[in-house]
C-alpha cells in the first residue's frame, strides 16, 4: 500500500449490446448471454447513474422487471441485490441470474411486452485514468475527496468490489492503512444504497472532518 | 462571446469540469471534421453552434462543414427524412439518384487530413466513398428515431453507415442491425445560451404583454413545430377539458412553419379550431429563443404531448426553467419526464386533461416536481455533460475493443 492515495476516475461509454428482451424469458437469456461488461453496466454502474429520481431502483433490471413486466415481488427481489456485496461480475450474473429463473413459468403476468418497452442490453467503454490529485493524509484527503469526479467515487467505492474481488473500498482499505482504523469501518458502512452520489461524496467528507476535529480536540 | 467551460462549474462542479479537461488532454490536437447540411437552423446546427467552441477550449481542433445540395437533393432528403420517422411517403428512383450524386458533388469537402470525421444524420452520409482517401475514424451521429423507419429508405442508407467505424444514437431503442459499434448519447442544452440562460422578469412580462398573455392567471404551454407528431390539436382539446373546470390560458407557440407546406396546414387548422381568446397560437420566427426563453419561464406548466419525440430538447429546456412537463408516454421524453417526479407521462388526450388539472390545482407538487426536473437536468443533460460524452466517443474510437482502458497507465 502506498503512503499516498491516488485519485483515479471512470468514465465509461453506454454502446448498444445487440441483444433486446421482451419478456422475462429473454431477460434470463441475455443475463446469461451478455458480456460481463453489459452486467456491470446495468447492475454496478445503475447505482452511479442512480439518483434521488430513481432510488426505488438499484439496478436497471429491477426498474425494467417493475415498470413493465409488472412484476413487484420479483423487481424487489432484484433490487435488494446490493453491487457492493458482489466480488466479481460473474457473481452478480449468477446471483441476478437465479432470482429471474425462479421466476421464469412462476409468476408471469406480462409475457412480452410492447414493442418499444424492450430491455435494450448495453454495455460500457470504460475509461479509467488518474484524475491529478492525491492525497498524503487526512487533511488532504478529505480535501481533494471534494474536488475529484464523481467517476471517482464510481471507481474507488463503487466499482471498487468488483475489481478488487471483496466487498470492501478503496477508500477504507487506504484509512486502514493510514492507522484511521474506526474511520476506515465507518467507511465500510456507508451504503451507497443510502444516498445519491452527491450525498455520498458529503457523507464521506462529513466523517473526515468529524475525525480531524476530534484530533484537533484531543490534541 | 464564446462561454469557456469555467462558466458551467456553478451548476457541474469542480470535479467533472476536471475530468472533461483531463480526457480531452489524453486525445490531445485531435482533428475532428464534423459534416452537417445546415449552419443555422434546426437542432443540429444549434448544438454544434455551442459545442465546437468548447472543443477548441479542451485542445481539439474541431471543424465544421456544411454540405451544399440543389433544392431536389434537399426535397430527397426530407422525404428520407419522414420515412426515416415511419411515415408513408412516395420516394423516386430520381430521388436516390439526386442523393448519390450531390453525395459525390460534395467529396472534395471532406478534410484530407481529419482524424475523425462526424457525419450528422443521413444529408451526408455518401460523403463516407471518400474515408479511402483519409486515415481518419468514420463516425454517423444520428439525431432521429429510426425505431419505424421504412425499410426501403433505411435499406439505402444502411449500405453507407455500414461503412463507418460506428453510429452514435440518442436511446438504444433507435438502433439498428448493423455491424458495426452503436454508441449511446443522449443530448443536452446550454444553460448559457439565449434560449436557456435567465432572463429579468420585465422581460418576461414583456413578452407575455407582446403576446397579450395574462401574467397573473395559469398558463399552459407547448413549444413544438406544427406538426401532427406534437399533437396541437390533442393539447387544444385537453385544454378544453380542463377549462369547464379550472381558469387557465393555453399557449401553443412554433416555429418555423412558413417553409414546411405540412407545417402550414396544420398550424391553419389549428387556428380554424381555436374560438377562445384564452388560446394563443403563435407562429414565431427561428431566432425567437428570447420569446420561448421567457414563454418557458412563465409557463405554469408546459406540455409535450408528442405522439413521436426523437428526444425533446424542449422538454429539457421546460425543466431546466423548473417546470413540470407533462409528456407524451414516447421517446426521448420516457428518459425526462419521470411519471410522478419530474411531470406525468400521458398516452391520451384525457390522461393530458387529468393531469393538466391535477397539478394546477396542487402548486406544492408543480413546485416539487419542477425542482426535481430542474435537479435532472443539472445532473445529466447539460452541454459540458455531451461534450465529455463526446470526448469519450473519440476515445473509444482511438482505442477500439471491449472492456475497460487504461488512461495515462502502465497496462495491467
Amino acid at each position: 500500500m502506498e503512503t499516498r492515495f491516488v485519485f483515479y476516475g471512470e468514465a465509461g461509454l453506454p454502446v448498444y449490446a445487440n441483444f433486446r428482451a421482451d419478456g422475462l424469458r429473454s431477460l434470463l437469456k441475455g443475463i446469461e448471454t451478455v458480456s460481463g461488461s453489459s452486467i456491470y453496466y446495468h447492475f454496478h454502474h445503475a447505482l452511479f447513474r442512480r439518483h434521488f429520481i430513481t432510488s426505488d431502483y438499484l439496478n436497471d433490471f429491477a426498474r425494467w422487471v417493475w415498470l413493465h413486466l409488472n412484476e413487484p415481488s420479483l423487481a424487489e427481489k432484484l433490487a435488494s441485490l446490493d453491487p457492493v456485496d458482489y466480488g466479481t461480475v460473474r457473481e452478480a450474473r449468477e446471483a441476478l441470474w437465479r432470482l429471474i429463473r425462479e421466476a421464469v413459468g412462476a409468476s408471469e403476468s406480462v409475457f412480452r411486452v410492447p414493442e418499444g418497452e424492450e430491455f435494450y442490453f448495453s454495455e460500457l467503454r470504460s475509461f479509467v485514468y488518474p484524475v491529478g490529485l492525491e492525497a498524503t493524509d487526512l487533511e488532504s484527503f478529505g480535501r481533494v475527496l471534494d474536488q475529484v469526479p464523481d467517476g471517482s467515487l464510481l471507481y474507488h467505492f463503487i466499482a471498487a468490489a468488483a475489481r478488487l474481488g471483496h466487498p470492501r473500498n478503496d477508500f477504507s482499505l487506504w484509512l486502514e492503512f493510514l492507522g484511521e482504523e474506526e474511520l476506515a469501518r465507518q467507511f465500510d458502512r456507508v451504503s451507497p444504497y443510502a444516498y445519491n452520489l452527491h450525498q455520498l461524496r458529503a457523507r464521506m467528507v462529513e466523517l473526515i472532518r468529524a475525525r480531524l476535529d476530534h484530533v484537533r480536540d484531543a490534541g | 462571446m464564446s462561454a469557456t467551460l469555467g462558466d458551467y462549474v456553478e451548476w457541474l462542479g469542480q470535479g467533472e469540469i476536471r475530468e472533461i479537461e483531463r480526457l480531452a488532454g489524453f486525445l490531445g490536437p485531435l482533428r475532428v471534421q464534423h459534416i452537417n447540411s445546415t449552419a443555422e437552423g434546426g437542432g443540429v446546427a444549434e448544438i454544434l453552434h455551442r459545442l465546437i467552441p468548447l472543443k477548441k477550449e479542451v485542445g481539439l481542433h474541431p471543424q465544421w462543414t456544411v454540405i451544399e445540395g440543389e433544392q431536389a437533393f434537399f426535397d430527397a432528403t426530407k422525404a428520407f427524412h419522414n420515412a426515416l420517422h415511419g411515415r408513408r411517403t412516395e420516394i423516386s428512383r430520381e430521388a436516390f439518384h439526386v442523393f448519390r450524386e450531390t453525395g459525390k458533388k460534395n467529396l472534395n469537402k471532406v478534410q484530407r487530413d481529419a482524424d475523425v470525421v462526424v457525419i450528422h444524420d443521413p444529408q451526408p452520409l455518401p460523403l463516407v466513398e471518400a474515408r479511402d482517401q483519409t486515415r481518419a475514424r468514420w463516425v454517423w451521429r444520428c439525431h432521429i428515431d429510426l425505431s419505424e423507419a421504412d425499410p426501403r429508405v433505411w435499406g439505402f442508407l444502411r449500405g453507407f453507415v455500414e461503412r463507418f467505424d460506428a453510429a452514435i444514437f440518442h436511446l438504444p431503442e433507435y438502433t439498428q442491425h448493423v455491424g458495426i459499434d452503436q454508441y449511446l448519447l443522449m443530448p443536452a442544452i446550454d444553460p448559457l445560451s439565449e434560449k436557456n440562460r435567465d432572463l429579468p422578469s420585465g422581460e418576461v412580462q414583456k413578452v407575455l404583454e407582446r403576446f397579450s398573455v395574462d401574467p397573473e392567471r395559469p398558463i399552459l404551454l407547448q413549444v413544438s413545430r406544427f406538426d401532427y407528431l406534437k399533437d396541437p390539436l390533442g393539447v387544444l382539446e385537453a385544454y378544453r377539458k380542463v377549462k369547464r373546470w379550472a381558469d387557465c390560458q393555453l399557449v401553443l407557440a412554433g416555429g418555423g412553419a412558413s417553409d414546411d407546406p405540412e407545417g402550414e396546414r396544420v398550424y391553419r387548422e389549428v387556428l380554424s379550431r381555436v374560438d377562445d381568446a384564452d388560446v394563443h397560437v403563435l407562429q414565431l420566427p427561428p431566432d425567437s429563443h428570447r420569446e420561448i426563453n421567457a414563454l418557458q419561464r412563465a409557463a405554469t406548466i408546459v406540455i409535450q404531448k408528442s405522439i413521436k419525440e426523437g428526444f425533446g430538447l424542449v422538454v429539457t429546456e421546460a425543466m431546466w426553467k423548473g417546470k413540470p412537463v407533462i409528456g407524451g408516454n414516447v421517446g426521448g421524453i420516457r428518459r425526462q419526464v419521470l411519471h410522478g417526479v419530474t411531470g406525468f407521462l400521458v398516452n391520451t388526450v384525457e390522461g393530458a386533461a387529468f393531469r393538466i388539472r391535477q397539478l394546477l390545482s396542487d402548486p406544492v407538487l408543480r413546485q416539487r416536481m419542477g425542482e426535481q426536473a430542474r435537479e435532472l437536468v443539472r445532473s445529466r443533460f447539460l452541454l459540458p455533460h455531451y461534450l465529455r460524452n463526446w470526448l469519450l466517443v473519440l476515445l473509444a474510437l482511438r482505442n477500439p475493443g471491449r472492456g475497460v482502458f487504461r488512461l495515462g497507465l502502465p497496462a495491467d
